[in-house]
């Protein structure tokens, strides 16, 4: 295999590349200066020495515990539980949220051959259990049929601890139009309605 | 709703065929395997994107090819057009449908937006076959007549295999925790099914009898939940059937065991009924099909007739005209063996023959 085809063959393994993108990004790169190639075998190669997941939360990091878990202003009673690290950036982007993250690493799904065992539950239960500072949980796993079936699964874990338990909201996307919108959506955000207050 | 152009290419024998359909409809006259089957074939691919006959999609390619497509320009009272396009690749088992023109996302999106409703030899089986088809049978009208149902039926099926992986592993929790999902679908499936059954099963007695039917025909939604449209009926029941699922390591109540009862003189047509009787009732039930779709799509669907009058003798051959004629009175189209066997009343129908799969005027 030559060094294209091999360098094509690599990039289409990546997620959302296919072979036709991955051809485009080879031969954008062969005429980048060598400089430009360097620093990204670098940034990839120190993807792989430097970053591992977090000890407590989960969440990729340079850092053991991660910048989250050892940043003292956060509030410590608070506990998001999400499917993978990836929702963390995405949360994090709002800057809504000052509390702490637990990443489960997936969703419940028996198909795949995903049960609590492949998640990260233990660590989860340990971080509530008794004597822990944590007051509320927030279940932010994803609006899909799995998703809700393992935030059932997780609530059904925590609730003997006497923590408060929420899930975040589902509804319509703001901005949006409601036309536009589809059934399933509008008839959860109907379902999830609140009294207007004030 | 009428059906103004088809063009076909690697579909069963189909090799290639470029047609504009008269608005009155057309019948096509030929031999066994000339594929006049595979013309209505074609023609219903284009609203559900599944075969009639339940067909494999890599089964439905024309020996040798690489793949098929199916595309169909259909105009409804109004004269709006639409035009549905399907593609199947062999190598990739990739299917893309497009409405007018444009890739959809989801097949979903384009299921129902031509109407047909196919009549053949093979619909005694819904009357005679397993539960199984009878479901299907529902699953299809409710798919292309009731908004939504399509995607809860897919939610059902698939809460249904998580359910079931969970169960087969002997994982209580993990099934259990797919309960809730699995009742608010199985509530709108089964509460949608028996709902239509309420609603038509007194015109299917009238239908039954306007084919000459002396007994007493009627349609009943058999299921083990009474409350078919209540979640929390459902909900319960699968609690209530936990441990006899895990020991089975499957679910063993739900809407996929339920079943379409058809009783004449108040007994079941499956084991009582003559097959003039069950041939009586399978086209009472295409009748009601094609009657909803246009109740609730606002349009009369296309006949496809696949030879359902040689079997028929000048009797009630007469009486199913005129049935069609006030229900069905969409465009149609018919294929028969011969010339013989048309009955006369469509004789003034533009005639065509089929012949290796090609059309010859």
């Amino acid at each position: 295999m030559s060094a294209i085809e091999e360098a094509v063959a690599e990039l289409a393994r990546l997620p959302g590349i296919g072979r036709k993108t991955a051809a485009r990004l080879t031969y954008f790169l062969l005429k980048q200066p060598r400089a430009v190639i360097e620093r990204l075998a670098k940034a990839l190669l120190n993807l792989a020495e430097q970053v591992k997941a977090c000890s407590v939360c989960g969440n990729w990091s340079d850092t053991d515990p991660c910048l989250i878990c050892a940043d003292t202003r956060r509030d410590r009673s608070m506990l998001c539980v999400v499917e993978d690290a990836a929702d963390i950036a995405a949360i994090e982007k709002t800057g809504e949220y000052r509390g702490l993250y637990h990443v489960l690493g997936g969703h419940l799904s028996p198909l795949d051959g995903v049960g609590p065992e492949q998640l990260r539950l233990d660590s989860l239960v340990a971080r509530v259990a008794n004597g822990s500072v944590v007051r509320e949980v927030i279940l932010a796993t994803d609006p899909s049929m799995e998703g809700e079936v393992t935030a059932t699964y997780v609530r059904g874990l925590l609730e003997r601890y006497g923590v408060r338990i929420s899930r975040i909201a589902l509804g319509l996307p703001v901005g949006g139009d409601l036309e536009y919108a589809d059934s399933v959506t509008i008839a959860r955000a109907l379902a999830a309605r609140r009294e207007m207050t004030g | 709703m009428r059906l103004t152009g088809l063009a076909v290419r690697g579909f069963r024998n189909l090799a290639g065929l470029e047609l504009e359909i008269p608005a009155e409809g057309v019948v096509v006259v030929g031999g066994n395997g000339q594929g006049k089957t595979n013309l209505l074939e074609a023609i219903y691919y284009l609203m559900l994107f599944r075969s009639l006959r339940g067909a494999k999609d890599r089964e439905l390619v024309q020996f040798g090819e690489p793949g098929f497509w199916v595309r169909g320009t259909a105009a409804d009272e109004t004269s709006r057009n639409i035009q549905v396009g399907v593609r199947y690749e062999l190598s990739t088992a990739r299917k893309v449908v497009f409405l007018d023109g444009a890739e959809v996302r989801k097949l979903g999106d384009a299921v129902g937006q031509i109407l047909a409703v196919p009549f053949g030899p093979a619909d005694s089986e819904i009357v005679s076959g397993t539960p199984g088809i009878r479901r299907r049978f529902l699953d299809v009208v409710l798919s292309v007549s009731r908004p939504g149902y399509l995607v809860r039926l897919l939610e059902f099926r698939h809460a249904l295999r998580q359910r079931n992986a969970a169960l087969r592993r002997g994982r209580a929790q993990e099934a259990r925790v797919f309960d809730r999902p699995l009742a608010e679908a199985a509530a709108f499936v089964a509460g949608s099914r028996r709902a239509w059954v309420e609603e038509w099963r007194e015109r299917f007695g009238e239908l039954c009898a306007a084919m000459g039917e002396p007994a007493a025909a009627d349609l009943r939604y058999a299921s083990q939940v009474e409350d078919s449209g209540s979640a929390e009926a459902w909900w319960e029941r699968f609690e209530h059937s936990a441990e006899r699922d895990l020991r089975s390591g499957t679910t063993t109540v739900g809407p996929h065991r339920d079943d379409l009862k058809i009783g004449l003189g108040g007994r079941d047509i499956r084991f009582y009924g003559s097959a003039g009787q069950r041939r009586t009732a399978a086209i009472a039930l295409r009748v009601l099909e094609a009657e909803t779709l246009t109740r609730y799509r606002g349009t009369a669907p296309v006949g496809l007739y696949d030879d359902v009058f040689a079997e028929l003798d000048e009797d009630r051959q007469g009486r199913l005209l005129e049935l069609l004629r006030v229900s069905l009175p969409g465009q149609a189209i018919v294929v028969a063996p011969r010339d013989a066997e048309v009955p006369a009343k469509l004789f003034d129908r533009p005639r065509w023959q089929i012949r290796g799969g090609q059309i010859v005027r």
